[in-house]
């Protein structure tokens, strides 16, 4: 075991991806109330938005309720402590349009998005940020669809680029928590900024690999209230907590007050807590991302296919987050391919 | 010019290429290929580079000396193709102007009036300088145009293009923003939607993908059978030019939502099959060349 | 306010050769060419040249080769508009119109951005090994030339060893032969190619190894810590540092570097390599407060990690015992200083633009 007195920081993309489970409806109100009550449990980072972020309320992926104008404004007034996060996919929000705006609006900490192999369209996004004395991180998605060496290649870009840390995130819940210690090991031993790390819920791995990445040297982990997120959910954010203060680590999160953030989140926030469902098992092992989770579960129905096997098929074809269209696609060929199949 | 009534290899439209980077190369070897057009110069700053070392291959006239060749050269063409950048179009396009050439803009300079072949060829005819929007905007904009034709009160209109990760170069990945904002433009210029977005991914899966747009509108009301009705001679035309273009999914109604996919593979000139991105920009701009080179015979020939 | 500048750049220089103008007398009358002339380094160097010209009366006449010569004349009309200054347009790796009377080259040709090096590693390999084959191609037909100097780089011999004060010359490390390497790997290679140039066609090349640097003309775009300091700072921001600030590095100050450069160029001998640099380490986090000092108010300093992550590689400092004991060279002025003038260069500059 290494020596485990250090600090973790959280980030808290409640506001953010759990706007997946909702269909990006969180309202003014809702985000105000978690605000509230993640700031008073000193939470490092809270994260609001769409799901797949800036400038990305669209047919494609889901509409906002809320336009990501006045999710910041509503969140900036109601976090004193906590610094404002949000999530940038470069090719949905550009920077003139969405980010300059949104800077405008005081938000503290810039994470940057991309496919996990596509790190050089962040480019333009980190820099602008860094140079507008944000904090900035990069982010690398769907980091189980390639290797360790690989993912440390992407990873250096951002870094180069003026990033102050990378999080790789299994967008996927696929990994197990062998997969992760070997990666954040690698990005720890060569890159000079901080690693982060964030879990999808999957295959019930969140809280292990969340875990297994602060022991390799992680530190930033996401977490959310009640693991409100993408498809299975997230890393539960109180259980995180609790976990982290027992082997030792300091979060600057009070238990207690996140515990009732936890509680809020369930109340006010959720129409059902997430939970590995089926389908949600199928998705990770497929390595497909959480958030198509909605999505995909609709379009079955409509064609008349079983989610399982849309889930598999997609994972076939090394579809990546933004590509929702191509789950009609890919529907309407299996749906095909069932008719033939039944003559 | 020749009065022939039949286009003869001697009729054909003398164009240069500027810029001698993936785009400007398959340009060339699409000229090479086309009856009205004849290629008077390759123009590029690297004579080593590969794109000057297969057009010397190919016995095309070369020049590493920019847009100072035509302006020192200006018989070398009537109409010249812009493949550089677009912080360097907006430097060479008073230079053209002054010139009295013909240019076709493949840069997201956007001077000129954006053109779609299929879409706006006649009013495209009467400029002298014409923009080929991008290539998510070539694959999308026929089906938006004929969703602002066939609905009413477009709202909204929204473009996804796929792209394969190899397909896209360093200047394409630093250059998103402006992609973004360029086909925007485009699509409420031809479909008159009120708000229109794109989004552009990058798929790295090998094999690589064909090149996918897929357009989404929200209308009131959705008339299926009558977008049907006005898209499909739209496609027929645009298959005219770009063999690869398919319409794979729709339109339909699903969600809410009108949804079209279209799917472009390439002719593998140059560039894989798989950049079809590449490709369908390519053949529209050679689309809009050709039919200037109809209508020089034409004039030519009707004694003008 | 653009004249204090200049008058500021002039001065920086003057500083620097007063005392010391004698050691460079074998450039008096002669032909200096600079390849990638119109960077950090180019525009130093230029700088030096035409303060030997107008105080010294050194009669050099200077060529500077580069790809941007447009955005230099408009940012520096002061150097781009003097008789003894001539500038030419050209790439790097196809050298049409040189001045084939050169005594003098020197090759800087290469781009330091790092953000380049990450999202285009081709085309910087290409800069640097081609355009590297392209001026050695040019050299051997130069009559006059006396010596060319390629500025290669500190990176070459990858990590600094932990055991080790500082980096020497001949160290024997190397960068991992991967991509997030190529700006380093391509110059290691590019110093091979000038040895072979040596070698084959007697090309009187040696090779200097830049560090790091500080001063005005240096952009503060590029992500590196000194830039970022010195941008927060400038735009009323805390000043991030990111890692626990342990980072031990070392800069020389702009007219220090032309100077050494130099006086390498006309003092070594061909095969020498030579490193550059400033051989007095600071943290990280020394440097930011030297950078806030400069500022009123002085801006907040934020560290935005745990230290957990860091420990190696943390320092990279060049060993110039060889500069100092065969050149005479060290850094003449302190990075307190270097600090201070790069600071207020960037200020003269803001309040121009405001005006």
């Amino acid at each position: 075991m290494m020596e485990r007195n250090c600090t973790i920081s959280i980030s808290d993309p409640t506001l953010r991806d759990g706007n997946h489970a909702v269909g990006h409806q969180l309202d003014v109100e809702q985000i105000a109330a978690y605000c509230r009550a993640a700031d008073a449990a000193g939470v490092s980072i809270v994260e609001v938005g769409h799901g797949n972020g800036l400038g990305a309320s669209s047919l494609l992926v889901g509409e906002a309720k809320t336009p990501d104008s006045i999710a910041l404004e509503v969140a900036r007034k109601n976090l004193t402590k906590s610094k404002l996060g949000i999530h940038v996919i470069p090719g949905f929000a550009t920077i003139e349009r969405d980010l300059k705006p949104a800077l405008g609006m005081g938000v503290d900490v810039v994470r940057v998005a991309a496919h996990c192999s596509e790190a050089d369209i962040c480019e333009r996004h980190i820099s602008f940020s860094r140079g507008q004395g944000v904090e900035v991180w990069g982010c690398l998605m769907m980091s189980h669809m390639i290797s360790p060496v690989f993912l440390l290649e992407q990873a250096r870009k951002m870094e180069s680029y003026g990033a102050e840390g990378v999080v790789f995130m299994d967008s996927s819940g696929h990994f197990l928590p062998e997969d992760v210690r070997k990666r954040v090991e690698l990005l720890v031993s060569e890159l000079s900024i901080a690693v982060g790390f964030h879990a999808h819920n999957n295959l019930g791995l969140a809280i292990a690999n969340s875990i297994a990445a602060a022991e390799a040297g992680a530190t930033l982990l996401d977490g959310c209230a009640r693991g409100f997120g993408a498809g299975a959910g997230n890393t539960q954010l109180e259980v995180l907590v609790a976990v982290l203060e027992r082997l030792g680590y300091r979060t600057g999160i009070d238990l207690y007050k996140i515990l009732d953030a936890g509680d809020l989140a369930e109340q006010i926030l959720m129409q059902k807590i997430p939970s590995i469902t089926s389908v949600s098992v199928v998705s990770g092992t497929a390595g497909v991302f959480s958030g198509f989770m909605r999505p995909v579960s609709r379009i079955a129905k409509e064609f008349d296919v079983d989610p399982r096997d849309l889930f598999f098929e997609l994972g076939r074809c090394k579809i990546v987050a933004g590509q929702e269209d191509m789950i009609l696609e890919v529907a309407k060929e299996l749906a095909l391919q069932a008719a033939k199949g039944g003559k | 010019m020749s009065r022939k009534a039949v286009v003869q290899p001697k009729n054909k439209l003398r164009i240069a290429i500027i810029g001698s980077g993936n785009i400007g190369t398959d340009l060339l070897i699409k000229i090479l290929r086309s009856p009205s057009l004849e290629c008077g110069a390759f123009i590029g700053r690297n004579l080593s580079s590969v794109g000057m070392v297969k057009a010397l291959s190919l016995g095309v006239t070369v020049s590493a000396d920019g847009i100072n060749y035509i302006v020192q050269n200006p018989d070398c063409c009537e109409l010249i193709f812009d493949a550089t950048s677009a912080k360097s179009h907006l430097e060479h396009a008073p230079v053209f102007k002054k010139l009295n050439k013909r240019v076709i803009d493949l840069t997201p300079a956007k001077i000129g009036l954006m053109s779609v072949p299929s879409v706006n060829l006649e009013d495209s005819l009467a400029e002298f300088n014409v923009n080929m929007v991008t290539c998510g905007g070539q694959a999308s904009i026929p089906v938006a145009y004929a969703i602002g034709q066939s609905q009413t009160d477009v709202d909204y209109i929204e473009v996804v293009s796929s792209i394969a990760s190899r397909s896209a170069g360093p200047a394409t990945r630093q250059n998103l923003d402006e992609y973004i904002k360029t086909t925007e433009e485009g699509l409420r210029e031809f479909s008159g939607a009120t708000r229109t977005k794109a989004i552009l991914n990058l798929n790295p899966a090998e094999p690589c993908i064909d090149m996918q747009a897929t357009i989404f509108a929200k209308v009131n009301n959705p008339n299926i059978p009558k977008l049907v009705e006005i898209l499909e001679p739209l496609v027929e035309n645009v298959r005219k030019y770009v063999p690869g273009y398919e319409i794979i999914f729709g339109p339909i109604v699903e969600n809410d939502r009108i949804v079209v996919i279209a799917r472009v593979r390439g002719l593998g000139d140059y560039l894989p099959a798989y950049a079809g991105n590449l490709d369908i920009i390519n053949c529209a701009a050679i689309a809009m060349a050709e039919e200037y080179a109809s209508l020089a015979h034409s004039k030519g020939s009707t004694g003008e | 306010m653009k004249v204090k500048r200049q008058e500021r750049i002039r001065h920086d220089c003057l500083r620097i050769l007063d005392g010391r103008d004698k050691e460079l007398d074998p450039l008096r009358q002669s032909e200096l060419v600079i390849v990638g002339g119109t960077g950090f380094v180019g525009t130093w160097i230029a700088e030096m040249v035409t303060a030997l010209n107008d105080a010294y009366q050194f009669g050099i006449k200077l060529s500077l080769i580069s790809r941007s010569t447009e955005q230099f004349s408009n940012r520096l009309p002061h150097l781009a508009n003097r008789e003894d200054i001539h500038l030419i347009k050209s790439d790097v790796r196809q050298l049409g119109e040189f001045p084939m009377d050169a005594d003098w080259v020197i090759h800087a040709a290469a781009n330091p951005d790092i953000r380049t090096h990450a999202s285009n590693p081709l085309d910087t390999a290409s800069v640097v090994v081609d355009g590297t084959m392209s001026v050695m191609r040019t050299a051997e037909r130069l009559g006059r030339l006396k010596k060319l100097l390629y500025l290669s780089s500190g990176l070459v011999c990858g990590p600094q060893p932990a055991s080790e004060m500082g980096l020497a010359e001949s160290a024997q490390g190397a960068a991992a032969p991967d991509a997030s390497f190529v700006y380093a790997n391509s110059k290691r290679f590019a110093e091979t190619i000038c040895s072979a140039a040596r070698a084959q066609s007697r090309v009187p090349v040696l090779v200097a190894r830049p560090f790091s640097f500080v001063g005005p003309y240096q952009s503060l775009e590029t992500p590196w810590a000194q830039t970022t300091f010195l941008s927060d700072a400038l735009q009323g921001h805390a000043i991030r540092v990111l890692g626990d600030g342990q980072v031990v590095r070392s800069y020389l100050y702009g007219s220090d570097a032309a100077y050494w450069f130099l006086k390498i160029l006309t003092a070594g001998q061909g095969g020498d390599v030579v490193n550059v640099g400033s051989p007095v380490g600071t943290s990280l986090q020394d440097l930011a407060k030297l950078v806030a000092q400069n500022f009123e108010p002085s801006p907040e300093i934020m560290f935005n990690t745990s230290p957990r992550s860091l420990g190696r590689s943390a320092q990279l400092l060049p060993d110039t015992t060889h500069a100092q004991n065969e050149y005479g060279l060290s850094a003449f002025t302190s990075l307190d200083e270097a600090i201070k003038l790069t600071a207020q260069w960037h200020l003269m500059q803001n309040s121009q633009e405001r005006g």
